[in-house]
């Protein structure tokens, strides 16, 4: 009414604009005001100077190298696992059978509950680490390339056996790119549980990683590294879905 | 909207010299024998006898139409060729050998173009001759040939999606003829067209069959169509599936779109039409008593 469309626009890229550092000042101030225990709720000023402590006097960069790798690998090999299995046991009834059973008992078990046996299996090892990640991302994967198998256009794999297409090639000439947009839904969903899965790991034993320095840092009530460490997370993990968005646009180039 | 490149029809249907790939298929193959075939859907109670008494000869190179009323079993006689279903009773034999399944040898064209939507044009009509087993090389040569043959060379860098209904028609049915096969199924392959582009896709298709030699069934309700296209036309019955008539369409060919005002065609066409319109009939008496 009073305001113009123009105006409503502008207002409305501001408040874009303004949204984080509003968040920022807001905790700045509030952090600042007497509130709160300074100690236990340190500003975002003293939060970047720890973590600029950590970063140059710190391991700040092995912790990340640490807990990227384990995300990569438990990540990579659950998924390579459950699209291959997934596209099995979606296209061979015999398979399916033999496996599906076994794979709706497990897979409602949250990764974290495995943490204690996984110590004893294990021990501290990045195997172990590995393991929790893999065992999050798999059933994940699994289900959603099973899926995907199925629901691919019955039309499109008589087609293609009507072109003297070999039952061995259907997997990566049809099944395979068929079910790509479901895997990828599956793909992207893993992302962020293999996130969860590595904090679980890191606060059951470690020596590196950056939850593992966050748990440690609130052991010596170093609140303000604990909390950097949590923002690193944040942005390493929506870093991580963008670069998976930009990586699925590639993988459907079609649609 | 999407550029629908027309068809020239006046050209001479002879192979232009520069096609290496797109040549007649060799020999007397492509012959079509079903023999007293019966098909049953699932079992005890539920089940349901779709074809029954079916048998239909087929020579090399013919091209023969399937009508009849909808549900009649066109699509599961189709269905039977190309070895997606089994029939319960009988045997179907391209070329002296039964069908146990589908193959290279009988390409198919849906009513769908359910062309790979991942592949480009050219990837989908290359597809067939790179399952078996040819050079990327002698596959794409091959594929060029075809989309030239349907006038879409110039799209072959495209996507599906990219294309018009008319246009992905087109690609499937080169995709399934680069394939080199003996038989050629198509079941209402024109039916989601308009009726220009229908004119058009039916009298490529014509030319396209005097140049390969390939024999063709093909299943439209569409009388018109049926005659205009075919050397036979196979009139089925519904309830169970069977054949009512073999009529022969002995139209001089090449034939153009013209030949649908000839006193011949009226004549043939009103023979297929009565009996049809009998049949649909009667099919609705029977559904009536039915319920
Ligand atoms: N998989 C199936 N299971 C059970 N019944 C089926 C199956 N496929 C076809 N039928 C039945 O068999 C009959 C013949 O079907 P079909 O698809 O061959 O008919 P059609 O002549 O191709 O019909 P339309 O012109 O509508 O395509 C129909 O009554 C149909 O319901
Ligand atoms: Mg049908």
């Amino acid at each position: 009414m009073g305001i113009s469309k123009q105006r409503q626009q502008l207002l409305n890229r501001w408040a874009f604009i303004l949204s984080i550092p509003l968040f920022f000042g807001g905790w700045e101030i509030i952090s600042r005001s007497g509130m709160v225990n300074p100690v236990l709720f340190p500003p975002p000023t003293l939060v970047a100077l720890a973590l600029y402590k950590w970063a140059t006097q710190g391991p700040l960069l092995v912790d990340i190298a640490m807990s990227l790798s384990r995300v990569l690998v438990g990540f990579i090999s659950g998924a390579v696992a459950g699209i291959l299995i997934g596209i099995l046991t979606g296209r061979y009834q015999f398979i399916a059978n033999l496996l599906t059973p076994v794979f709706q008992l497990l897979r409602p078990i949250p990764p974290i509950a495995f943490v204690p046996i996984v110590i004893l299996w294990f021990g501290l090892s990045e195997l172990g680490k590995w393991f929790l990640v893999f065992w999050g991302v798999f059933f994940t994967v699994w289900i959603a390339a099973h899926l995907g198998v199925q629901r691919v256009d019955k039309t499109l794999i008589r087609a293609a056996q009507c072109l003297g297409t070999p039952e061995q090639k259907m997997l990566p000439e049809v099944l395979l790119p068929g079910a790509m947009p479901y895997i990828l839904v599956g793909l992207r969903t893993s992302v962020s549980i293999s996130f969860y899965t590595l904090v679980a790991a890191e606060l059951a034993g470690t020596f590196s990683g950056i939850a593992y320095r966050i748990d440690i840092a609130q052991q010596n009530l170093q609140v303000g590294q604990s909390l950097g460490g949590l923002i690193i997370l944040g942005l390493i993990s929506a870093m991580a879905d963008k670069a998976f968005g930009v990586f699925s646009k590639k993988m459907v180039w079609w649609s | 909207m999407n550029p629908e490149i027309p068809l020239s029809t006046s050209t001479s249907p002879v192979a232009q010299p520069s096609r290496q790939y797109a040549a007649p298929i060799a020999g007397q193959s492509g012959h079509i024998a079903i023999d007293q075939i019966r098909i049953a859907f699932g079992t005890g109670k539920q089940s349901f006898l779709a074809v029954e008494n079916f048998s239909l000869e087929i020579e090399p190179g013919e091209f023969v139409c399937l009508i009849g009323p909808s549900g009649c079993g066109k699509s599961t006689v189709l269905n039977s060729i190309a070895g997606f279903i089994t029939p319960t009773q009988g045997t179907v034999s391209v070329d002296n050998r039964q069908i146990d399944g589908p193959g290279g040898d009988r390409g198919m064209v849906f009513q769908q173009p359910s062309l790979f939507p991942w592949k480009t044009v050219l990837g989908n009509v290359a597809h067939g001759p790179l399952m078996a087993g040819k050079s990327k090389a002698v596959a794409h040569g091959i594929a060029q040939d075809f989309l030239e043959m349907v006038g879409l060379a110039n799209f072959k860098k495209h996507y599906p999606m990219m294309l018009s209904g008319g246009m992905q028609q087109r690609v499937a049915i080169a995709r399934a003829l680069a394939n080199s096969p003996q038989v050629l199924l198509m079941d209402e392959p024109f039916g989601a067209l308009d009726a220009q582009t229908r004119f058009m896709m039916q009298e490529n298709l014509l030319k396209l069959w005097q140049d390969l030699k390939t024999t063709v069934v093909f299943v439209t309700h569409d009388i018109d169509e049926a005659i205009f296209l075919a050397d036979r036309v196979v009139v089925m019955s519904a309830n169970p599936g069977r054949i009512l008539k073999d009529i022969s369409i002995p139209l001089p060919r090449p034939r153009a779109i013209e030949i649908l005002l000839d006193q011949k065609f009226a004549t043939l066409k009103k023979d297929c039409f009565d009996l049809i319109r009998q049949e649909s009939l009667l099919a609705f008496e029977q559904q009536k008593i039915g319920t």
